[in-house]
């Protein structure tokens, strides 16, 4: 028996059960021979029933087994062999059942897929799909063939391009499911039946596409409507990734391809895709990004341990803003009494609504009472009225997020700090200003510390926590308490002017306001940081941050970093400002506006600036990118040197979760190892000689010392 | 090395490549056959060392090298090969340049051109290829020509108006033309097996259309271009376009329409066996490759290289022939190229007449041969913008 597959009778019936070691079924090379061994022993049987031991059915393929593999025959070796295995399954005359009653991912739902019936529990928990693309890669065990012959080519490139997730409770009308249960006991007996009225070389015991009188759900490969489904397809692929991530391109490419071939020819086709794909360096450093440091992110390893009991019951915000009101909410999701406090009743009468609105949304599963629960957890409160101060007396965490301005902080830190307990800890939601500056207002300054959350802080999974040169480590621990229970996924950086993230997205889209100063069309450049896989462009963020509030941070940050604000960028910003180009609340920007619907650039723009650059846009768009891509990693790399970010993985994880560094590179930090540190060395140095010091590598950084080199299945 | 002698030319008339079109119940083969059994009777000719035929759509009805077959029905005798050529609306036209350069190589004396497409019983697309690939896609890219046309005009500037007007004027030309009796020369009427006449002129000329009437048809290609996200494909080779504006609809494009042509091309002394006389020299000719995204531009480098080859300047053609495959194609031509509109599809073009795709660039040697020997001109120049970014010119001398 091979270690975590139970095989059992029941009568004419072999129910395997696998339960690997440890907490999750993962598809790794003793799964495959574990799972061929399993079905070696039901021989005799009339029908094989597939269950999991464990909460989840299958997570996927086991990315240890990939990762560090660079070799694409090896993979392909690999992936054949799992193909082969769930081939003799479909195809061995034996019906075979699987009972999904936890979530099945990527290979996991592959090896669903690869039976002939699956009952689903009528869970929302449960999540069924092939995610793979999220990961630079595609399905590597016939998903990508099953599943359009399952469903239909349109409805598979949807589930596939998008790596959207089904819930068990819609799995069945999504056609991922042939019958749902509520619980698992009565998914078990469903299984059974079927299993007990459908013959051994029956055409149940026959996938679909094995049967002779096989068509095609939905177009038939070979139709016009299906070649116009895929080249719309490629064209929204390309309209959304701007041609930045070949997995999703090769995703419409082995669909297509394999639709019109045998089944086991379009299942080689995907392997040779997989293989090409798995062994890239994108799908490393997106594996890297999005599945290890993710994962290790999620599991605070390497950081402070949280206590057990954070102590934080009730939460305070100040200022109900956006963040302020989206912060209350997803507190009050989390179980936290929550204070939203303003100066101005219409501020805190719409930071109420969008709690409301944000609450109904997240919790449209539960019913109205139970949305209506975790809402009353929210109370308003105007500040200046005298019922302020009760409310604020049992408030173990204040959180302000009012308007970036040292003096306005400082006078808020001393009012509310009066009124909290010993233990109560103070954070600033400021994005930039540091937070030992402001912490000179506080009299506890151990328990003063930064939480730095993104907008919109609804969907955005980042918390960055600042360390002030005073707070204490328990002061963190307690943060990352709470920022678990909120479920943000933390990075912990030391003190400094816009400490780690601000630093890198000011440079950013200084950089591209300095392009556009500097004469490049403001089209190109913006196409080039999308080309080079930012994503969101520089100048439309800007408005959307608004150049008024880029403005001030600018004026802000030349006390911090003198110089800053003589760049030819900020000085257009200021000059954009001052012609009422604010941003796009004002609809006017770097672009035009029309009904709250961007348009194209700002005619006027050019007036502002160098005359246009000219030559080669295509050439053009190539350096603009390195540049933007570059003027990032400067920045990290300052932040690494002085010490604001003390583990490389922090900053990739800022950098990608917190402002949408280029998800494809991993992060600045993998861009620079992808590179090549020397390359990048040089490449910053003819940058800085070229546009200016900011390019400068870091002093201290050398090539030499490698900023980034890890093995994350050590970490 | 030998020159390349053109003997006669003939076509069918166009008919609407639809199902209500007059031609929509003749097969592609007899068009084909119609046109050369029309050359045989005006020339005499027994055999062909080749018969080389243009068709885009080579499936289905058009499939399985339809040039032998239609050689066969039309009595060339079973000596008469055939071969099939595809280098998309050039189609017509590389046929020609393929048998001039058989018989210039003087390994062939005796080769007919021609072209046919029945786009009312093949449906252009139908033979499928990896053009529209996904993989292709990402590999090379490609936009629908439609798309490739509004960009053309974008990155131009050239205006709604503009092509509408030149559509106005398409057909103001062509009908003009046919009034006059100035394609009677050369057109052999459709006959059904009786020898009924199902068609017997130019179906799509009107006389009636009006800039008020062009100006309210919307965008063909619009809401594909922008919903379906097909115009952002084209910023890989144009990044700065971050908008295209669609103005291309039905009635400034090419028509959809079937029909055949066939041409001649020997040495001196095989005509003179048949007691022939030439029409006209093959001067020089060029294909190329272009920016394939915007895709339609290669009839300006094909014609810069013909006229290269052939020792002469644009001032030096008396007749163009650009194929209005787009309006926006011949007003760009005219545009770089400084030529009075006037000699520019002087009898109009695809835009009235329709755009048999593999028959068009071999119809247009006899409508420009015609037109030359009509108003004592002596050189003409045919080109067509190409699938692919292709582009191909020919430039014949009357004699």
């Amino acid at each position: 028996m091979a270690n975590g597959f139970d095989v059992a009778r029941e009568g004419d019936l072999a129910v395997i059960t696998v339960r690997l070691p440890g907490k999750v079924n993962k598809i790794n090379a003793e799964f495959g021979i574990g799972l061929a061994a399993a079905f070696a022993e039901t021989s005799g049987a009339t029908g094989v029933l597939l269950l999991s031991g464990h909460k989840d059915f299958c997570v996927g393929a086991d990315l240890d087994m990939i990762y560090g593999v660079t070799d694409p025959a090896v993979i392909l070796d690999l992936v054949r062999d799992v193909d082969a295995l769930f081939r003799r399954m479909e195809t061995s005359g034996i019906p075979v059942a699987c009972v999904l009653a936890g979530s099945a991912l990527g290979g996991g739902f592959e090896l669903a897929l690869a039976c002939h019936y699956r009952v689903v529990v009528e869970d929302p928990r449960v999540s069924l799909g092939l995610p793979e693309v999220n990961l630079g890669v595609i399905p590597g065990a016939g998903g990508t063939q099953r599943l359009p012959r399952l469903i239909g080519i349109q409805p598979a490139l949807d589930l596939l391009l998008q790596a959207k997730l089904v819930r068990g409770n819609k799995a069945v009308a999504a056609g991922l499911a042939h019958a749902a249960a509520p619980t698992v006991e009565a998914a078990v007996a469903l299984a059974k039946g079927w299993l007990a009225e459908t013959r051994p070389k029956s055409s149940g015991a026959r996938q679909p596409w094995d049967r002779p009188d096989f068509t095609w759900p939905g177009v038939a490969p070979t139709s016009a409507d299906a070649r116009n489904t895929f080249m719309a397809a490629s064209a929204m692929v390309y309209k959304k990734t701007a041609g930045v991530f070949p997995a999703a391109e090769a995703l419409l490419a082995v669909v297509q391809e394999g639709s019109r071939l045998t089944f086991d020819g379009a299942v080689d086709v995907e392997a040779r895709a997989f293989a090409r794909l798995a062994t890239s360096g994108q799908a490393k450093d997106m594996m890297r990004i999005f599945w290890y440091h993710r994962t290790a992110a999620e599991k605070h390893e390497g950081l402070p341990a949280a206590p057990r009991e954070t102590g934080i019951r009730k939460v305070a915000i100040l200022g109900a803003g956006m963040m302020g009101a989206g912060l209350a909410g997803i507190c009050a999701q989390a179980g936290y009494e929550v204070v939203l406090r303003d100066i101005a009743q219409p501020a805190l009468d719409a930071g109420m609504a969008h709690v409301v609105k944000g609450i109904g949304e997240r919790l449209k599963h539960k019913s109205a009472d139970e949305r209506a629960v975790v809402v009353a957890r929210v109370r308003a409160s105007l500040a200046g009225a005298e019922l302020a101060g009760a409310d604020l007396a049992d408030t173990d965490l204040v959180i302000e997020a009012v308007f970036e301005n040292v003096e306005l902080k400082h006078r808020i830190i001393r009012e509310v700090e009066a009124q909290l307990g010993p233990s109560a800890i103070f954070a600033s939601n400021t994005s930039a200003l540091p937070i030992t500056l402001l912490a000179e207002a506080s009299v506890r300054r151990k328990n003063f510390v930064g939480l730095h959350f993104f907008s919109p802080v609804e969907q955005m999974p980042l918390l960055e926590i600042i360390r002030g040169e005073h707070t204490d480590e328990a002061t963190v621990a307690r943060c990352l308490g709470f920022c678990r229970s909120i479920q943000k996924l933390p990075i912990v950086v030391n003190d400094g002017y816009g400490f780690f993230t601000t630093r890198v997205f000011s440079a950013y889209i200084l950089e591209g306001a300095q392009c556009v100063a500097e004469g490049y069309d403001p089209v190109l450049v913006d196409w080039a940081a999308r080309v080079a896989g930012m994503v969101v462009p520089p100048l439309q963020v800007f408005d959307e941050v608004t150049l008024r509030l880029g403005d001030h941070a600018l004026s802000q940050a030349e006390a911090f970093r003198p110089g800053v604000a003589g760049l030819a960028g900020a000085k257009l910003v200021k000059q954009l400002v001052g012609a009422g180009r604010v941003g796009r609340a004002h609809g006017a920007g770097f672009y035009d506006y029309k009904e709250g619907r961007r348009e194209g650039i700002w005619s006027g723009l050019a007036a502002f600036c160098a005359p246009r650059v000219g030559g080669d846009p295509v050439a053009q768009v190539r350096c603009l990118s390195e540049r933007l891509l570059l003027a990032q990693v400067a920045e990290t790399l300052r932040a690494v040197v002085e010490g604001v970010v003390t583990r490389p993985q922090d900053a990739d994880v800022g950098a990608v979760f917190g402002i949408g560094f280029a998800p494809n590179t991993g992060g600045p930090l993998s861009y620079v190892d992808r590179r090549g540190p020397e390359v990048v060395y040089e490449r910053l140095k003819a940058l800085a000689q070229q546009h200016g010091e900011r390019f400068l590598p870091a002093v201290g950084w050398s090539p030499a010392r490698l900023c980034y080199d890890i093995d994350p299945r050590q970490s | 090395m030998p020159d390349a002698w053109i003997f006669d030319a003939v076509r069918t008339p166009r008919g609407r490549g639809k199902a209500s079109g007059a031609l929509y119940t003749t097969r592609p083969i007899d068009l084909l056959t119609q046109a050369l059994v029309g050359l045989k009777g005006r020339t005499g000719l027994k055999a062909a060392d080749d018969v080389v035929i243009g068709c885009v759509t080579q499936t289905g009805e058009q499939g399985g090298c339809l040039a032998r077959f239609a050689a066969l029905q039309a009595g060339l005798g079973m000596e008469s090969p055939g071969v099939m050529v595809n280098r998309f609306c050039a189609s017509g036209l590389e046929a020609v340049n393929h048998a001039a350069v058989m018989v210039a190589s003087g390994h062939y004396d005796c080769v007919v051109a021609g072209g046919v497409e029945s786009m009312s019983r093949v449906e252009m697309g139908g033979d499928g290829g990896a053009i529209w690939d996904a993989r292709t896609q990402s590999l090379v890219g490609s936009v629908p020509q439609g798309v490739s046309a509004d960009l053309l005009a974008t990155l131009n500037g050239v205006t709604r108006a503009e092509v509408d007007g030149f559509a106005i004027e398409s057909h103001r030309r062509a009908v003009a033309a046919q009034t006059a009796g100035q394609f009677d020369r050369s057109l052999i009427p459709v006959r059904d097996e009786s020898g009924l006449v199902v068609l017997g002129r130019d179906e799509t000329p009107r006389a009636d259309t009006t800039i008020e009437a062009l100006s309210k048809l919307k965008p063909s290609f619009e809401m594909m271009g922008r919903q379906f996200g097909l115009d952002t494909l084209v910023r890989r080779a144009y990044p700065a376009v971050d908008r295209i504006e669609h103005v291309h609809h039905a009635g400034n494009s090419s028509g959809i329409v079937d029909g055949a042509a066939a041409v001649l091309i020997a040495s001196r002394e095989a005509g003179a066996a048949l007691g022939l006389t030439p029409r006209a020299r093959i001067r020089s000719m060029a294909v190329v490759g272009d920016e394939p995204f915007v895709m339609l531009t290669g009839p300006l480098p094909a014609t810069r290289l013909a006229l290269k080859k052939a020792g002469m300047t644009a001032a030096d053609i008396d007749h163009f022939e650009v194929n209005e495959a787009f309006a926006v194609v011949p007003i760009v031509f005219q545009r770089a190229f400084d030529i009075d509109p006037a000699k520019v599809n002087p009898l109009g073009g695809a835009i009235a007449l329709g755009h048999p795709l593999g028959a068009t660039g071999a119809m247009l040697v006899s409508t420009a041969l015609d037109n030359l020997e009509r108003t004592g001109g002596t050189t003409a120049l045919l080109t067509l913008c190409v699938g692919g970014g292709m582009g191909i010119a020919t430039i014949l001398e009357r004699v």
